[in-house]
């Protein structure tokens, strides 16, 4: 029964001028408002169960790597160590771990909130809304980060240097251009699924869709690749394992310059959508 | 310090030590070369290169390749390098890191044989100089820019059909006279010639760095190549697959734990490209259709994979050193034992 839902719109004014003295009829500036909501959700989204699943997901890589190290001592290698390091970059994280991390963690950003009744605590707070959002993706984003960077470091380390040291400096450009592209997936699939987030009220299935199945548009011919996103994401990164299948067939890198300005564009395009959904929409709490 | 500040601290730890140590390889690595994989001696190759081809013979020598094949099939090897090691000093195996050959007429008929050769390695200087004096008839030397070239059958006019010289300690040059004499002034006066040539530098900058092998080039280095092949009909009949024409081809390659092969070929625009892929994706696909007689091809046909980036196709092979084993033709049935019935 919701008889007595509590109506949060944008103007609600706050509830009560606070004992000290503060003016509350003016909002809160709206760095220091980004910067609170960044501080207490971070503490949140850093500890908590979701994070432990993401930790495995991410930090899945790192230990098969040294597991393959520790491996390749008795057994005959099959796959080269840097081969295998572009594998996972390609495969594990940029095409599948990282959009899931970004699915679990957008989605949740503000329907977290809704579902546990907890998004009257800020959204009564003078401040604007936009601010909210804004310190809700950052802390999503130093979270998934801190998660994804170490790992990744890791286990290039651990990959390529099962051969000792030298040459490793040939291969280090490839190192940053993989955290380049690892932020740049982070970013635009959180954003994406950050507009997901308010804009759907179950937004995981439909997210799971998205990833499964209408990615898969990468790997047709023609044009359809450039209406995904994974697509652009994977032209950037010089790592192409083979593939099988359509992918063999119909696969195609985009130019550089066109998939930096898609990712940039979608980033803007998904982060403005999500910020103006957010400001307007009426929020209606079950009792 | 919050727990979850400190969680953030300690991954920031992680990723600026990777990056310092990845930063510190780089600007370290004693193997740095000054442009692509080429090392700053190298640069003083003519300006008007059009190829450049690269082995690391270190990687090369210990290569499962190499010991498989190489080394395990020619029992007179070790016999050839020792009368090398004794007349020069030098054992290929132990003592040359790089080899590169470069040139400029590669597609010119007739003229195919200007290629310049560059060794790097270490050299006992006056064994080898005296091996060249001593072991073949008709060698002369001159010296150009402070440098000794040694000329082969230097005939009246002073133009030999060969020469060699080295840059330094631990290069030596080879090939006709005038690139060689070319070379060698342009190293004597600290010149590098080569860094004129942009489109050649562009074509370094993007090899694959530490492949066992590589090759970049223009035009010229494919204009032997066929302009068609024959069609499904086979040869002799009217079908034909006409091939675009490529502007530049890098090659790199690996030997070690497989043998990996990237080829990246320029064409004219990205229709061109599109067309070309798909002749190569053809024939990995007739692979696969003999998967059924030959069990490898389909392992093979899987290992190869074709992609387009605007004008530029990518093929990409991963064959295991397996694969190329059940490809080789099966060999005669040895002599029954004496003893057999």
């Amino acid at each position: 029964m919701s008889a007595t839902a509590p109506r949060l719109t944008p103007d609600s004014p706050p509830p009560s001028a606070p004992a000290d003295g503060r003016d509350v009829t003016r909002p809160v500036p709206f760095l220091r408002a980004v910067k609170a909501v960044f501080d207490l959700s971070l503490e949140g989204m850093v500890w908590s169960r979701r994070s432990l699943l993401m930790v495995a997901l991410l930090f899945g890589p790192a230990l098969l790597a040294v597991a393959v190290r520790i491996a390749l001592t008795r057994l005959p290698p099959r796959v080269g160590a840097f081969d295998l390091y572009g594998l996972m970059i390609a495969f594990v994280y940029v095409r599948n771990a990282l959009p899931l991390a970004a699915l679990f963690y957008g989605t949740a950003l503000i329907s977290d909130e809704v579902e546990g009744k907890t998004i009257t605590y800020l959204l009564t707070r003078p401040s604007q809304r936009v601010s909210v959002l804004a310190g809700k993706f950052a802390s999503y984003l130093v979270t998934t980060l801190a998660m994804a960077l170490p790992a990744v470091v890791i286990t290039f380390f651990v990959l390529n240097t099962i051969r000792g040291w030298s040459g490793i400096g040939a291969l280090v450009p490839e190192l940053f251009r993989d955290m380049g592209v690892i932020i740049l997936t982070l970013v635009v699939y959180g954003a994406f699924f950050t507009l997901m987030g308010v804009l759907l009220r179950r937004p995981v299935i439909p997210g799971l869709l998205f990833l499964f199945v209408w990615e898969l548009l990468a790997n047709a011919p023609g044009y359809l690749p450039r209406f995904t996103i994974t697509a652009y994401l994977r032209s950037l990164i010089h790592h192409h394992p083979p593939d099988e299948g359509l992918a063999e067939i119909f696969a195609q890198v985009l130019p550089t310059a066109l998939c930096l300005e898609a990712v940039g564009g979608m980033i803007v395009v998904f982060l403005a959508g999500a910020a103006w959904i957010f400001s307007t929409r009426e929020y209606v709490l079950d009792q | 310090m919050t727990r979850s500040r400190l969680v953030v601290l300690g991954a920031t730890v992680v990723v600026a030590a990777g990056a310092m140590a990845a930063l510190g390889a780089l600007y370290l690595d004693p193997a740095r070369a000054a442009v692509g994989p080429l090392p700053p001696q190298a640069l003083s190759l003519p300006a008007g290169t059009r190829y450049v081809m690269g082995l690391d013979i270190k990687r090369f020598v210990a290569s499962p390749l190499y010991a498989k094949y190489a080394a395990a099939r020619t029992a007179n090897r070790p016999q050839a390098f020792e009368e090398l090691e004794q007349k020069t000093g030098l054992n290929p195996e132990r003592d040359l890191d790089q080899v590169y050959v470069a040139g400029t007429q590669a597609g010119v008929p007739g003229r195919n044989g200007d290629a310049l050769v560059v060794v790097t390695g270490r050299f006992d200087r006056a064994k080898v100089a005296r091996a060249i004096e001593t072991e073949r008839k008709g060698v002369t030397s001159k010296n150009v820019s402070g440098t000794v070239v040694y000329l082969f059958n230097e005939n009246a006019a002073g133009k030999g059909s060969g020469a060699t010289a080295f840059l330094d300690d631990n290069t030596l040059v080879m090939g006709t006279q005038a690139s060689v004499e070319q070379t060698v002034t342009a190293r004597a006066k600290g010149e590098a010639p080569l860094r004129n040539n942009a489109p050649l530098l562009a074509l370094l900058e993007g090899v694959k760095p530490g492949s066992t092998f590589w090759m970049v080039g223009d035009q010229t280095l494919l204009s032997n190549m066929p302009k068609a092949i024959p069609g499904p009909g086979g040869p002799g009949t009217s079908q034909s697959i006409e091939l675009p024409a490529l502007k530049s081809l890098t090659v790199t390659g690996d030997l070690d734990p497989q043998v990996s092969l990237d080829i990246t070929g320029e064409a004219a625009d990205e229709p061109a490209a599109k067309n070309l892929a798909d002749v190569v994706r053809g024939f990995v696909a007739l692979a696969s259709l003999q998967a059924n007689q030959k069990p490898e091809l389909k392992q093979l046909a899987s290992a190869i994979s074709v992609t387009t980036e605007a004008s530029r196709v990518h093929v990409a092979a991963r064959v295991p050193y397996e694969v190329l084993d059940s490809l080789q033709p099966k060999r005669a049935a040895t002599a029954a034992p004496p003893n057999a019935q």
